[in-house]
């Protein structure tokens, strides 16, 4: 068995630099862009509360709102970078600066919005919107860094995936028993002063464990079928799951009143079953399942009825509950192609805010007012760009688990930008979830952190191998009992 | 007032502009890398060799694999195996649609997929271990 031990070298901790210019020429672009809207932010903040009071402007000040702040996060993204190249792993140059885009962007809408919207002391001293999401981004950057420098190995994804997914579960039911509800659904779970969303973490898990039962399963549900009369059916054994995750589902939408994370696991499963089988009959029957299950949730349950209702005609009731959608219409139109510019937005109405939600529901209602049509573009392209690198990484993947795996996460953060940015643009009812590194929100952006830093861990070219397959015990058995030489 | 205007508008339009260039650079680098992909041919998948106590094959080793590739102890195989305890034609893998299978050919002592048995024909998983004798291999995916 040395061989054995030859074969697989074990990977060291050696430190050997390996340079990463791509990321960092992506990252210097980011830097100037975010140093140039933070300018032009501070400079329409400026100018605006002078005309406000009636004052004269002698000279134009770019200062921005607040330039430690950005200071800070640039410097913790190039500390990353730093420490990627010590790290000296060939893992991916591109994702890090695009989601870091999308970080520094979030930071400047929420420095831009009124401080006060969510408020948090620490020890005394006052932490208003902007910085708070600062910390969660200093926050979210460390998870990534750790996740894409230690993780060198899968196995520990790979070989518990059934416990991920019964800590999966459990996380559901303390959030069924110990949650609060807030805007009528029933997502955060506190614990002491640290309160958050499981069900942003929940979706990590989920794909963890699909990725480990779809590859442990694949040849299975992609060859076999069962045969009723003309009818060709998957093997039915095999589609349980499929009828459990759409249980889930409904049970994520009933009980947590949660409707945006019960469609992003039910899309990103689809998506995972079709990359894993290649069938289309599978997601032609998930459809069918997701459209009756969402004919009768919508005839059963008053939220999902209220939700789709103003989906359909938010101009019933303008004043109430059709307020937020209609307001982000209007900020949409506001906007027009090119934008009114950084911090000029419509100030508050009465004191309150037109979108309450901007923060958390509607940042695009925000970036396509102050960047217009063309800021809105780029953003999704952005996303575009974090999509394909992660399927680029599950196409050069080593075996199954890790492909689906990188699948599946590039999956998640395109189907929930996907999700959240079609309700705000009144292309399906709204669902409360967040815009992936945008959002406000310590969970979204660890959650999400999770995520980038598991596929850089993934993208590694020069990663060791999977580790052994399951059963070490049969193969030695096996192997004691060769037969008489041939 | 006028001329601070045009100044901050254009200072807006530079950072839409800015994150458009980064758009622009990011899609450099992606097609880059989509053509040094595309170069070469496309291997359909390799076998590793993790453990051959003899030397042939080479322990670290690692064969590109054909659509049919035979293995066995006869030099006619496709990867020959310096084992006791192989056949002259021992198994043979083959990728047909989009699957690995392995297929062991009657031999006298077998071929083991994760340990377990053969029993003609079965599926092969990119990770999985095929074992004959005392060697050892892994499919993995083709490179490029």
């Amino acid at each position: 068995m040395s061989a054995v031990a030859q074969a697989r070298p074990l990977a060291g901790f050696r430190i050997r630099p390996r340079p990463r210019t791509t990321e960092l020429g992506l990252l210097a672009i980011v830097a100037v862009t975010l140093v140039v809207g933070a300018a032009s932010l501070g400079a329409t903040q400026q100018l605006r509360e002078a005309t406000e009071a009636g004052v004269t402007l002698k000279a134009l000040d770019f200062t921005p709102p607040d330039p430690q702040g950005l200071l800070v996060y640039l410097g913790a993204l190039l500390a990353v970078h730093v420490a990627f190249v010590l790290a000296g792993r060939r893992t991916d140059q591109v994702l890090l600066p695009t989601a870091a885009m999308l970080g520094g962007i979030g930071l400047l809408l929420m420095q831009r919005l009124p401080q006060d919207l969510v408020t948090q002391s620490f020890g005394g001293t006052q932490l208003g919107l902007g910085q708070l999401q600062l910390a969660w981004l200093l926050v979210a950057l460390t998870v990534v860094a750790t996740l894409a420098i230690a993780v060198r190995s899968d196995a520990w994804l790979r070989t518990y995936k059934y416990t991920w997914a019964a800590a999966g579960i459990g996380l559901l039911l303390l959030v069924f028993v110990f949650g609060s509800e807030s805007n009528g659904a029933r997502l955060s779970l506190s614990i002491g002063p640290v309160s958050g969303q499981p069900s942003e973490l929940l979706k990590v898990i989920l794909v963890v464990f699909l990725a480990g039962y779809l590859s442990e399963n694949r040849a299975l549900l992609a060859e076999e079928s069962t045969r009723i009369g003309p009818i060709t059916l998957p093997p039915l054994p095999y589609l349980a799951p499929m009828v459990a995750m759409w249980a889930i589902a409904l049970g994520i939408v009933v009980v947590q009143k949660d409707l945006g994370a019960a469609l992003l696991f039910f899309a990103v499963f689809l998506g995972l079953l079709y990359i894993a089988t290649g069938r289309p009959s599978y997601v032609v029957g998930g459809l069918i399942l997701f459209v009756a299950g969402a004919f009768v949730l919508y005839n059963l349950f008053g939220h999902v009825h209220a939700r789709v209702d103003n989906w359909l005609n938010p101009w019933a009731d303008p004043q109430g509950a059709g307020f937020q959608v209609v307001q982000a219409l209007y900020a949409f139109g506001r906007g027009g192609v090119l934008g009114v510019g950084l911090g000029a937005g419509l100030p508050l109405i009465g004191g309150h805010l037109p979108v309450p939600a901007v923060h958390t529901d509607y940042p695009l209602a925000a970036i396509g007012e102050e960047l217009g049509l063309i800021g809105l573009l780029a953003v999704l392209g952005l996303y575009l760009v974090l999509v394909s690198r992660g399927l680029r990484i599950a196409s050069a993947g080593h075996d199954e688990f890790r492909s689906l795996l990188a699948a599946g996460l590039a999956l998640v953060i395109g189907v929930q930008a996907f999700i959240i940015a079609a309700g705000n643009l009144k292309l399906i009812p709204l669902t409360g979830i967040t815009l992936p590194f945008i959002s406000y929100g310590g969970s979204s952006l660890l959650a999400n952190a999770l995520v980038v830093g598991l596929l850089l861990a993934l993208s590694d070219r020069g990663a060791e191998p999977p580790p052994a397959p399951r059963d070490r015990r049969r193969r030695f058995r096996g192997f004691r009992l060769g037969k008489v030489r041939a | 007032m006028d001329g601070f205007v045009i100044i901050l508008w254009l200072v807006r339009l530079g950072f839409l502009l800015l994150i458009y260039g980064f758009l622009f650079a990011v899609a450099r680098v992606l097609m880059r890398d989509l053509r040094a992909a595309s170069r070469g041919p496309t291997e359909l998948g390799r076998l590793v060799v993790l453990a051959s106590p003899r030397g042939e094959p080479q322990p670290g080793a690692s064969y590109p694999l054909d659509a049919v590739t035979h293995l066995g102890r006869d030099v006619n195989n496709g990867i020959v195996l310096d084992d006791p305890f192989a056949s002259a034609e021992h198994a043979v893998l083959t990728y047909r649609g989009r699957n690995w299978y392995v297929e062991d050919l009657s031999s006298t002592n077998g071929t083991f997929v994760n340990g377990v048995p053969v029993e003609g024909l079965g599926p092969l998983g990119f990770g999985d271990e095929v074992q004959v004798g005392e060697i050892r291999f892994r499919l993995d995916r083709g490179r490029g």
